[in-house]
């Protein structure tokens, strides 16, 4: 045995909560892993509600003359679409859901720091759910102010959901943000505190690197937002002006005068370009674990993965302006934030150049979770490169507000995280319900749910070329100006948004059929190293690891090893323990 | 260490595994309530900072009128500092050991943090008497927003401070954890009179 090794008595043991009640162990509970799935279904479930909002937008523009819904209806819609992908599917997917699941099974701990705050957080999100979801059913309706809800249109007489529906939008905002400071400081406390003996940070996993820096840009990035909410909400009930201007509205002087839109806007995108990294960051690092363990290769450059999401992290907080390039701000403005969108892309191009260099000579199983990976590659490249369009001043201003924007960034911060979302969901799905999820109906899903994104958003850049605004309930008139390919791209996009539509059905019965028929898992289905698979029981149970913590060895990334007779060694084997491969004296030793 | 050197390591080579080994998994050796304390402090700063940078781009506007400035703020600014000065003094008498007399300045803590927000509440009352509601001019409403969220934090503070008194009276202090509460309460004062001394600062030089 080598001095290295620690005795395993001499760990810290932690306190756990044990729940006294069926009550506390099945609804209030405060084991982060249940957390995480009560976080996952409620994302699901609003998700979804956003997901049908999509379908009746589509439909709509493809079909004006059935006018399916009204033009207030349909701004409400494309508003709440895109507040609850972002913010209450997105972000409290991969921080609230995986975050709770993953962080600390990876990092070896029992459970969260403080349980009983994780599970306020959830209770307060659910809240934040409810409060934003009880708004359709008030007078007037949800706003239909955008997703950015920019002032003074958001708060005006004639912007569908003015009544209640910004109120509840903004307050929902509020408490979303109050539950996930309460998440938050859970994460990076275990993250900073709570890892086992011998995981070093950059023994950590890439998954844990990328949800811990996208969890502290939200815990900075998420107070602008707060701020705004709150002093927006003044202006629309206590008729202050922070973002009001003087305005007249249908004939009649409002009492607003002298405040600053463009104030809103500066503080909604210095928490709305983060937003975007916020959710891409937790991707990027789930991504590089899927495509190590499904390509039986240690990550590539793995340092400069953790660089790239820590340089990513910070340069992700001057970038805001690129979306206020035509708001009327001094170009000079322009100048330097259009430098920074450029730089950001540095990192960003770094990492794919990783995945795929990790791709190269490795050992590719083409499992769901792997296909999922390379459709997230090929796809924010494509989103990637459209976004360097966008970013510089002379090309946004044509581009802006048109198809092209919708197309960039739903394949970079829509679909390119949902199907990282959806691969992790495969790959881990064994290791939460012990079963394994459908192959065949899973390759149905991928199949339909990547070509079918493709053949939505692929043509909207064309139309975004030939000038069709984003936004509109129906061309009218404007259908002139352009070609009847228009037109008849609508009805095709529509076609496939719905096929795309149907196959997430598919997905959602596989779920709940496996988990009651499916296959049940064998122990560590996929051959990982990090320390999740290593638990005594699949799935965990409460305390995840048993009667004592492991202890870690190794980095998460030890797939093919020379001299190990498996293609894995798992993070809590030490040397001494690994099966050796014959004619090897040692790991990486041959005998001579 | 600092993040540079963690960022360099290579984790997969031989020589920095022999090193990993031995790490006790804490980036720090801080008690984790410190840690939870900093780490909130911190996103409390950026929140007040935002607002500020906020007060001060809607101050450039040329409706923005110079907010009058009652002179119970300046007692109110006494009483706080005060709040926080007992603070310290609890840190000061539990290191002697003498714990009746942390109790007396926790009780007094606890007392001057109320008489501040009656005080600023009284403020507020002042200022709709002169008809300085908060729809008048932004510059009011800034006052009263960043008021009212300076009162709301110490309010959350209350409900800490409610909790240390609770174990100040459990026979002496045998909750182990009582000096690093009365300690952690402390530095919360501290930093919310920072926080009030900037925002009135910031009120006074507008």
């Amino acid at each position: 045995m080598s001095e290295s090794i620690i005795p395993e008595s001499e760990l810290e043991e932690v306190e756990l909560y044990h729940p006294k009640s069926w009550w506390t162990e099945k609804v209030f509970s405060q084991d982060a892993k249940l957390i995480a799935i009560q976080y996952g279904l409620t994302a699901f479930a609003i998700g979804f509600v956003a997901l049908v909002l999509s379908w009746f937008m589509r439909i709509q523009i493809a079909f004006p003359e059935m006018a399916i819904i009204s033009e207030g209806t349909y701004y409400q819609f494309i508003t709440m679409h895109g507040m609850i992908m972002v913010v209450y599917l997105l972000t409290a997917l991969f921080l609230g859901a995986f975050g709770n699941y993953l962080i600390p099974l990876m990092v070896g701990a029992r459970d969260m720091v403080f349980p009983y705050l994780n599970m306020v957080s959830y209770w307060t999100y659910l809240v934040a759910v409810l409060v934003l979801f009880v708004s359709f059913f008030t007078p007037g309706g949800p706003t239909g102010a955008g997703w950015t809800l920019y002032p003074p249109q958001a708060i005006l007489g004639g912007t569908p959901g003015q009544e209640t529906g910004i109120v509840l939008m903004l307050v929902s905002l509020c408490i979303f943000i109050v539950g996930f400071t309460m998440g938050g400081l859970n994460y990076v406390i275990t993250v900073l505190q709570a890892r086992t003996r011998g995981m070093t940070l950059m023994r950590m996993p890439l998954t844990v690197w990328g949800i811990f820096t996208a969890t502290v840009l939200a815990l900075f990035a998420f107070p602008a937002l707060f701020v705004s909410a709150v002093m927006m909400l003044f202006d629309k009930l206590l008729m202050t002006s922070f973002f009001m201007p003087a305005l007249v509205e249908f004939g009649e002087n409002l009492s607003y005068g002298g405040g600053s839109p463009i104030l809103f806007q500066h503080l909604f995108w210095f928490f709305g370009h983060p937003e975007v990294y916020i959710v891409a960051l937790p991707a990027f690092g789930i991504v590089s674990d899927l495509i190590s363990i499904h390509a039986r290769k240690n990550i590539f450059g793995f340092r400069m993965m953790v660089w790239a999401i820590v340089g990513i992290g910070a340069l992700s907080f001057i970038v805001w302006a690129h979306h206020m390039y035509v708001s009327g701000m001094n170009p000079y403005f322009g100048f330097f934030f259009a430098t920074t969108t450029l730089i950001i892309a540095v990192p960003t191009a770094l990492k794919v150049y990783n995945w795929i260099l990790t791709l190269w000579k490795g050992n590719i199983h083409l499992t769901i979770p792997m296909l999922f990976c390379l459709g997230f590659i090929v796809t924010f490249l494509n989103g990637g490169l459209t976004g360097l369009f966008l970013g510089n001043v002379i090309v946004d201003v044509p581009l802006s507000d048109t198809y092209f924007v919708v197309a960039h960034f739903h394949m970079v911060m829509g679909i390119a995280p949902v199907l990282v979302i959806l691969g992790a969901i495969y790959h881990w799905y064994p290791l939460i319900t012990g079963k394994m999820l459908h192959d065949g109906m899973g390759r149905f899903h991928f199949w339909i749910t990547f070509v079918g994104s493709y053949l939505i958003y692929f043509p909207m850049h064309y139309l975004g070329f030939i000038g069709v605004p984003r936004r509109y309930y129906e061309m009218g008139q404007t259908e002139a100006l352009y070609t009847s390919s228009a037109a008849d791209l609508n009805v095709f996009i529509t076609i496939a948004a719905l096929a795309v539509g149907f196959a997430q059905l598919v997905f959602i019965y596989n779920v709940f059929w496996s988990a009651k028929n499916g296959k049940v898992a064998e122990k560590n289905p996929w051959k990982s190293t990090s320390l999740e698979w290593q638990t005594p029981e699949q799935p965990p149970i409460h305390g995840n690891f048993g009667k004592e913590l492991p202890v870690v060895y190794r980095w998460a990334y030890d797939y093919s090893v020379p001299g190990a007779e498996d293609d894995f060694i798992p993070q809590d084997v030490p040397n001494e323990k690994v099966k050796l491969a014959e004619g090897y004296t040692e790991l990486g030793v041959e005998k001579t | 260490m600092s993040i540079f050197s963690i960022l360099s390591q290579k984790p997969w080579t031989s020589d920095q595994a022999k090193i990993d080994d031995k790490h006790s998994g804490k980036s720090s050796s801080m008690p984790l309530p410190r840690v939870a304390l900093y780490v909130s402090m911190v996103v409390m700063g950026v929140l007040f900072t935002l607002f500020s940078v906020a007060y001060i781009g809607r101050m450039a506007y040329g409706d923005w009128r110079v907010l009058p400035e009652p002179p119970l703020l300046w007692f109110n600014s006494l009483v706080i500092l005060m709040s926080s000065f007992a603070f310290h003094k609890a840190t000061l008498s539990l290191k002697e050991n003498n714990n009746r007399r942390t109790r007396e300045y926790l009780f007094l803590a606890g007392a001057l943090t109320l008489g501040f927000i009656t005080g600023q509440l009284f403020v507020w009352r002042e200022l709709v008497s002169f008809g300085y509601f908060v729809s008048t001019n932004p510059s009011y409403a800034f006052f009263y927003l960043l008021t009212a969220l300076h009162i709301l934090h110490l309010l959350g503070g209350l409900i800490a401070w409610l909790f240390v008194v609770y174990k100040s009276f459990i026979a002496e202090n045998e909750s182990s954890n009582f000096p690093l509460s009365v300690n952690l309460c402390a530095i919360y004062w501290h930093f919310l009179l920072m926080v009030w001394l900037i925002l009135f600062t910031m009120l006074l030089l507008t």
